[in-house]
């Protein structure tokens, strides 16, 4: 499962090379099995983008990808299997962007909120195939990948508002704002404008400080943001 | 939002006459006691009802012009006499649907009060049509996302316009607030939970949700206090069981 470790993003996998290459230089063919996956990750987004997941056969990545039929099967079972991998890589990608974001923002958990917001809009916005492979087509295969991430969005946010001892306990439920944000953002994806997601902000604001910080607060925070 | 770059949105068949009364060819079948041939008149509506019914037990995906053929009882010359191909007939059946839904929450919401009172029923009888056609609400929430491109801003296109009705009413309170995108933002709640619900089928007890979703419908534009109060007036109206 070694080789599986790497699509943490750029910015954690050179972290993890930087500490793990004193002690243990990687062999070159370990490199170049690794990057062989990292191109049939590519290639997945690259087809679902193109034709949806659906039409997408093997045939479709491994062309897109250059390696043979059988380097395909060496690295997973089926599509779908290649399809979860993918929406994976980029979710640890997105994990990644997002803890940046969060050591470089300041001490103000609401600031901080809106700091991993954009960074993750920005990334999501740079690479719309990912993007809709996440949010569209993985799900479609099997809707756990949603909840595997409003697991993790949900325990971010509340670790970092939790974190200031300021925000008020309103009443609206977390669960209920990553819907709200979930139905905002496929809804640009889905008609082909991830770029413009960044443009989305100060909504986004709003709806993750409603549930922590309360109705007042998440518009003037709103506000902000624009 | 911009549709500009929505180039399926402008490629949408137009849409036909919606089945006089929808009600009569719900799933499941049978149920209202009438022979069958006395109320599937026409080859449409039959093949529209063929198509919801096979989709509802097999999937979209899965599913045949030829399973639909055999579910209505018509050739396949009549099938393509009425529509292009099975996509074209999913979502013609899909929009008889909306309509009937859409038809039943403008009823519900047109009726006088205050408008936080006309949001509880508008949100209550969206709740109920649900619940009380639970395979139907599984073919147009989960299966219509499975279908393609035209099916899919088809949808888009369906939660704006019930958003829109927000927006329209809203404009009867003291204040709305500065939020760009705030129908969505309200309306998106309710979505994503009836979505989620449908999908792990607890479609029939969508009606139990009435205090919880009326609450965060309204939040975003009347804030807590006043959105707990209509949240508690929903719950008082819940029939007890």
């Amino acid at each position: 499962m070694a080789q599986h470790s790497v699509e943490t993003g750029d910015e954690a996998e050179n972290a993890a090379t930087a500490k793990a290459g004193v002690l243990t230089p990687r062999l070159p063919q370990d490199i170049g099995i690794r990057s062989q996956r990292q191109r049939i990750l590519e290639a997945m987004a690259k087809s679902c983008a193109e034709k949806t997941f659906s039409r997408t056969t093997i045939a479709d990545i491994v062309e897109h990808a250059g390696i043979s039929r059988g380097t395909f099967y060496k690295h997973f079972a089926n599509k779908e299997e290649c399809v979860f991998a993918a929406a994976d890589a980029f979710l640890l990608e997105l994990q990644g962007v997002g803890a940046i974001a969060y050591a470089r923002s300041g001490d103000l958990p609401l600031n901080s909120v809106r700091d991993v917001i954009a960074a993750v809009l920005e990334r999501l916005a740079t690479k719309p195939e990912h993007t809709k492979l996440l949010l569209i087509e993985a799900p479609i295969v099997d809707p756990e990948v949603v909840r595997r991430y409003r697991s993790f969005v949900i325990g971010a946010l509340k670790s970092m508002l939790q974190a200031g001892s300021n925000v008020a306990r309103a009443k609206a439920d977390p669960e209920i704002a990553f819907g709200r944000a979930k139905v905002l953002i496929v809804d640009y994806v889905a008609a082909g404008q991830s770029e413009d997601l960044p443009s989305l902000l100060p909504e986004l604001v709003y709806i993750a400080l409603l549930p922590y910080a309360g109705q007042a607060a998440a518009l003037a925070q709103a506000k902000n943001a624009r | 939002m911009s549709d500009s770059k929505d180039p399926e949105a402008a490629k949408l068949a137009p849409v036909g006459d919606p089945p006089s009364n929808l009600h009569l060819w719900k799933l499941p079948r049978g149920r209202h006691g009438l022979p069958r041939e006395l109320v599937l008149q026409s080859q449409r509506e039959r093949l529209l009802a063929a198509v919801v019914r096979v989709t509802a037990k097999k999937g979209y995906q899965a599913s045949s012009v030829a399973d639909i053929l055999k579910e209505a009882g018509v050739g396949r010359e009549t099938f393509y006499k009425h529509f292009k191909d099975k996509e074209d007939c999913f979502i013609t059946a899909n929009d008889a649907l909306v309509a009937d839904l859409e038809a039943e929450v403008k009823e519900a919401y047109d009726q006088a009060g205050s408008w936080p009172q006309r949001v509880r029923r508008g949100l209550a009888s969206t709740l109920e049509w649900f619940a009380a056609n639970p395979e139907i609400a599984r073919v147009m929430m989960i299966e219509m996302g499975t279908v393609g491109p035209i099916a899919s801003s088809r949808f888009r296109e369906t939660f704006r316009r019930f958003t829109a009705l927000l927006d329209d009413g809203s404009k009867s309170i003291e204040e709305v607030p500065d939020l760009p995108n705030i129908a969505n933002i309200a309306g998106g709640a309710v979505f994503a939970r009836v979505y989620e619900e449908v999908a792990l089928g607890n479609t029939t007890s969508l009606p139990h949700l009435m205090p919880q979703l009326t609450f965060e419908l309204l939040l975003p534009y009347i804030g807590e206090e006043a959105a707990a109060r209509e949240r508690d007036a929903a719950q008082a109206e819940e029939p007890q069981p």
